[in-house]
Formats: C-alpha cells, sequence, structure tokens
C-alpha cells in the first residue's frame, strides 16, 4: 500500500526558457532553445556538460555610462602584460578609499601613463579574509577607486578596464597580517593599442 | 494499547513535538483535533527517549541477487536515518525472508523488547538495469507489529544508493509529515593549485563528481528549485560573468549576465523564475533581479557603497543582502521590489545571510574576531551564535529541510573543509575530507 504523503512532492515545473529569445538585442541569440520535459530523475552526474557558453540574457555589456567612455568589449585579460613602469597600490581591511602614501604612487602611475596610450587593466584585490561574493564587490570598489584617482589625474577613462578578483588571486598565501596586507592592493597591466 | 504511528496520517507532528521538546525544553499544545496524538507522545517521553529507536535489518535481496548490496543499502539508510537526528538506529541486522510474517515477528520480537519502536524492512529487487525497493515499516509497539507504511521505489540500477536515501526520506516522511533530506546533492568549490572548479557529490560526501573542467576559478555555485542547473560566476572568458549549467544533462553552460563589471553572487527565487545577483555595471556593487523568462534585469538597491549578496525568502516576498550602507558590513531586508529596506545585524562585520527555507531563520557569517555563524529571526530578533570556533566557520547552506547546515570550516589543520551541522549548531561533524580545499557549499533541493 502507499499512503498518503503528508508533505508535497516536489514538484518539477516545465521550464520552458525563452532566455534566448529576449532581452538581448545586440547579439541575437543562435540557438533557440527550451528546455527538454523533465526526465523524473536526474541521469548519474556523468553528462558532461559543454564548456561553451551560449549567449543569455545579460551577454550584451551595458552601454557605458554617461561620462565614462569604458569601451564597451574591452580586450580579455590574459591580453595585458605586466609593467615595472605601474606600481601596485595597497588598501586597508574592508576599505577601498586611497591612502595618502599610495596617491603618490598612483600620481607616478600616471604621470607615466600620460606619456604613452597604452590600454591599462586595472587588478581588485582582497585579502583572504570574509566571504567570494563580498570581495568581489570590495575587489571592484578598489579597482573602481584607483581607476577614479586616475582619472582625476587627467588619464583617459576609455583607456582603463578595471576587473575583481576578489581573494581569488592572492600574491601572498599565508595567513598572517602580512600577507594580507600585500593582498589587499590594485595592480595593474598594459596592453599596446 | 500502545498506538505509535497510525497509517495515513502524518505522525509527523507528534515526532516533531517530541524533537522540539528534547531541543528546546517546550511543548506545543496539541491542537484539539489531533489531540488523540498526545497518547503517543506521552509514551515517548514516557520512555525517556529523545529519539525513535528504529531497527533496520539489511535489506533482502529478491531472486538470488547479491546479499552484499541488500546490506550496503540498508547502512546507507541506516546512516541516513541517524544523521536526520530524529532517530536511534540499530543495524547490522541479518535480513528478513520476504513473505513471512512468523520470521518477520520473531525477527523483531527482541528489539521491540528492548525498545525499539519501529522496525523497516527493505526488500530488494534488481530487474535488467533496474533496481527496485519494497520498504516496509512497522510499529514494534503494536502487538502484531502492525505495518503502518509501505512503498516501492524503482531507480536504474546504477543509482541504486538513491534508492536506499529514498527509503530514509521515506520512513522521516512517515514520522514527521515532511521527507528527509538524503535524496540531495552539495554543490562546492573545489580548490587545487591555480583553479578552482565546481563539483558536487551526494549530501553525505559520496560520489564527488567534478561539474566544471575549465581551469579558471569558478565560484558561488547555487541550485535552482527545479535541482536542475546550478548558477556560478566564472572567469572562464576572462572576466567574472554569472553562468548557468545542467549537471545532469548534455547541454551548453549560458551566460546570464555578463556586463562591464562583476557578475556575482546569484540567488534563484523560490519559484525558479528569477535570479537576484550583483552587477556593477551602473558603478559600483548593486543588488538586481534577473527575470529568467523576460531576461530583463530590475535594479533593487541604489547606494554609493557595497550591495551585494542577496537571499529570498521562502515566499518570495523579501530579499535579504549585504550592504555597507550603515558603514561595515551589515545584513539588511528589503521587499522583493527593493523597498522597505530594514537593518537586521547591528554589530560585527556580516555577509552571507541565506534565508532558512521554513523562513523562521536567517543565518548569517559575522566575523569577530574569527568567523562563525550565527542566526537572526527576520525582524531581527532571536540573535543566536549557532559556532563558536575552532578555527573560521564561514558560508552556511540550508538544507531543504531547514533542520540541517552544511558550512564551511578551516578547523582542521587550517585547511577549508565543509562541515554540517544542525541549525541550533549542534551536532557539527565533517563531511568533505577533500584534496585542496572544499568551500562555497550550496545544499539541493530534494531531488525529484
Amino acid at each position: 500500500m502507499v499512503h498518503r504523503r503528508g508533505s508535497a512532492l516536489l514538484v518539477v515545473p516545465v521550464l520552458v526558457l525563452s532566455l534566448f529569445l529576449v532581452g538581448c538585442p545586440k547579439r541575437p541569440a543562435t540557438t533557440a532553445a527550451s528546455a527538454p520535459p523533465p526526465t523524473g530523475s536526474p541521469a548519474p552526474s556523468t553528462a558532461a556538460p559543454s564548456t561553451t557558453p551560449t549567449p543569455g540574457p545579460g551577454m550584451t555589456p551595458s552601454p557605458a555610462a554617461p561620462g565614462t567612455a569604458t569601451p564597451t568589449t574591452p580586450p580579455r585579460p590574459s591580453e595585458f602584460r605586466e609593467t615595472d613602469n605601474l606600481k601596485d597600490v595597497f588598501f586597508d581591511f574592508d576599505k577601498y578609499d586611497i591612502r595618502a602614501s599610495d596617491a603618490k604612487v598612483l600620481d607616478t602611475n600616471a604621470t607615466w601613463l600620460k606619456t604613452n596610450n597604452d590600454l591599462v587593466l586595472i587588478e581588485g584585490h582582497c585579502d583572504e579574509r570574509g566571504t567570494n561574493e563580498y570581495n568581489l564587490a570590495l575587489g571592484e570598489r578598489r579597482a573602481k577607486a584607483t581607476m577614479n584617482y586616475l582619472v582625476g589625474q587627467g588619464v583617459q577613462a576609455n583607456r582603463i578596464t578595471i576587473i575583481s578578483y576578489g581573494k581569488e588571486r592572492p600574491v601572498c598565501t599565508e595567513h598572517s597580517e602580512a600577507c594580507w596586507t600585500k593582498n589587499r592592493r590594485a595592480h595593474f597591466l598594459v596592453k599596446a593599442r | 494499547m500502545n498506538k505509535l504511528m497510525r497509517p495515513g496520517r502524518p505522525l509527523g507532528f507528534l515526532v516533531g513535538l517530541v524533537v522540539l521538546a528534547a531541543l528546546g525544553g517546550a511543548l506545543f499544545s496539541p491542537p484539539a483535533a489531533r489531540s488523540q496524538a498526545a497518547d503517543v507522545l506521552l509514551n515517548v517521553l514516557a520512555t525517556g527517549a529523545k529519539k525513535l529507536n528504529i531497527v533496520i535489518p539489511h535489506f533482502t535481496v529478491a531472486g538470488g541477487g547479491d546479499p552484499q548490496l541488500g546490506r550496503s543499502l540498508s547502512q546507507v539508510t541506516a546512516r541516513d536515518l541517524t544523521f536526520s537526528s530524529l532517530f536511534s538506529v540499530v543495524s547490522d541486522v541479518p535480513p528478513i525472508p520476504a513473505g513471512d510474517p512468523a520470521a518477520l515477528k520473531a525477527a523483531f520480537a527482541n528489539f521491540a523488547a528492548a525498545g525499539a519502536h519501529a522496525g523497516l524492512q527493505g526488500l530488494l529487487t534488481l530487474r535488467g538495469d533496474r533496481a527496485e525497493i519494497e520498504m516496509r515499516l512497522h510499529d514494534l509497539t503494536s502487538p502484531e507489529f502492525r505495518l503502518i507504511g509501505a512503498k516501492k521505489l524503482e531507480l536504474p540500477a546504477a543509482q541504486a544508493r538513491r534508492l536506499a536515501h529514498k527509503v530514509a526520506d521515506e520512513v522521516v516522511l512517515q514520522f514527521t509529515g515532511e521527507a528527509g533530506v538524503a535524496d540531495t546533492k552539495v554543490a562546492y568549490v573545489s580548490q587545487r593549485p591555480g583553479s578552482k572548479e565546481l563539483g558536487m557529490m551526494d549530501y553525505d560526501g559520496a560520489s564527488p563528481t567534478r561539474v566544471t573542467s575549465n581551469n579558471s576559478i569558478n565560484v558561488s555555485p547555487v541550485w535552482s528549485p527545479d535541482t536542475r542547473s546550478l548558477a556560478f560566476t566564472s572567469y572562464m572568458r576572462g572576466y567574472p560573468y554569472l553562468y548557468r549549467m545542467f549537471p545532469f544533462e548534455n547541454r551548453p553552460v549560458q551566460v546570464l549576465a555578463g556586463f562591464l563589471g562583476i557578475n556575482t553572487s546569484p540567488a534563484f527565487s523560490p519559484d525558479g523564475g528569477s535570479v537576484a545577483l550583483t552587477l556593477s555595471r551602473d558603478g559600483n556593487p548593486e543588488v538586481y533581479v534577473l527575470n529568467l523568462t523576460s531576461g530583463a534585469f530590475r535594479r533593487l538597491t541604489t547606494h554609493s557603497g557595497i550591495d551585494t549578496e542577496p537571499t529570498w525568502s521562502p515566499t518570495g516576498r523579501e530579499i535579504a543582502f549585504v550592504s555597507e550602507r550603515a558603514g561595515g558590513a551589515h545584513i539588511f531586508v528589503m521587499d522583493a521590489e527593493g523597498a522597505n529596506v530594514r537593518r537586521l545585524t547591528q554589530a560585527g562585520f556580516n555577509t552571507q545571510p541565506r534565508w532558512s527555507p521554513k523562513g523562521d531563520t536567517i543565518v548569517f557569517t559575522s566575523r569577530q574576531g574569527n568567523f562563525d555563524l550565527w542566526g537572526i529571526a527576520p525582524n531581527g530578533s532571536s540573535l543566536r551564535r549557532l559556532t563558536a570556533g575552532p578555527g573560521n566557520n564561514e558560508g552556511a547552506s540550508w538544507a531543504p529541510n531547514g533542520r540541517h547546515l552544511v558550512f564551511q570550516s578551516n578547523r582542521l589543520a587550517g585547511a577549508y573543509q565543509l562541515f554540517t551541522m544542525l541549525s541550533d549548531g549542534s551536532e557539527q561533524q565533517p563531511l568533505t575530507r577533500a584534496p585542496g580545499e572544499a568551500t562555497s557549499a550550496s545544499w539541493s533541493p530534494r531531488l525529484p
């Protein structure tokens, strides 16, 4: 006999995904996809998902905000290279304001940048403490604050791309304040146009 | 006469009372309509039991199948029921022959005399590539060891272990009115030198499987409510975009959000139709909601500081999130349209809010020296500490029953691994001993 169940069965809603049909004005979908009907039980986890992403609803980069002529399709981070001409700046725990001593470093960086026409990638980094998600936001703010300072010193905003790595790419991996201090940084890479 | 269990009516209510009594020392008055139930409750309490005692003999394998399979599956079920914390389990008992009431009575009699409340018989049949278990649950407090629940469950033979989980979930359902959480998965981030890949495993740590293999950084996996997909942030294309993938299906990865800046911290709405997330496309990290049907993004927060880590209430009407608008990082709640923002936490550095599927608690990570897990009611009351070291304890994710949590801790040898505990912080135990580190757990809803 089968007893009446006291709680809801897990009902799998039939998701008709119109993800690819709308919301993607500049890069229309090449594949219209709808979810197959639920199979009732998931297959054993052997299906190797493709690693090639397909366009989704948010694939179109947002238009640049007024006043910031950010390139809409920045080069991949791997296209930028290290340079000795741009020095890192560092931040206090959970802070993203530019410290006075670091402002001098950024002044020097800005002076060098104005001698050439290279593109710049500013990486924002955090120490290992706290969540991935919060640190991704914090790293973004650090990169942005650094960018804003350089723009204030006359570097064209449309030369600059920022990326947050949060706590994901530490330069120092010991669990100590000495190490954390080194990791809370903005780092610079360049790419010739 | 002892009436421990009655068919058809959820006895869960009773066990719920027992558990509440055990955990909180508080007893509710049973509703009048169910006043008969009090007999059972009093009966169980009178024995001094905090848990129901259940005996689980090795499952009986029909048709000359390998008895070892019946034995190992019964032990999976036994571990599941022990983990549930609702049962005290006796297992490693010889199987009971099928269709032999006398043998069954003889097998259970000594356990009944020793205080067992229930006995579970499992009858396993393999047919080609299908495996079937008939579970039969007996009330050992009744004179005839009355059958109080029976059900047949079937899956591909390759997923036989899931059958054992499903049996456990069915037993929990019979006693509590809500299925157990054994037939679930935990997705997580597996950190090796140079990369962070997504993995998933059974809720008990068995069958770990790689979900991504892109040699990049992949973080923040979260399950969709239908358990078919995971949303996550990945650097596979260089910048932190938000993706969705289908770990059980051969389908391409989708890009959910690929704006300039960060595309992070996904959280599916309870109906699965939307994803709350963090974008910095408008200048700084703000919380948005992506409608998965229309593709439209709706901005919920407007503040010059960081707003991130949204988590939905189970009704979908409210969203808790992290904001530094009050200085430092604190937990706030707003309605799903972004209005009526109220502050929940007052002290410390507070992140990673996760709203209980039951709605009554928001668990979060607080830094006061080390990181530890705390709980708070959505109205700001009932602030309580759930962990107190050792090491850091962070990143909780709720089981679908709202009773268990998985979290990460570096308490052992400094490397982060996953642990589980009950929602009051008790019964903390290790879940993973993975190479490298295991972090960022997401406990799936029940599998279909």
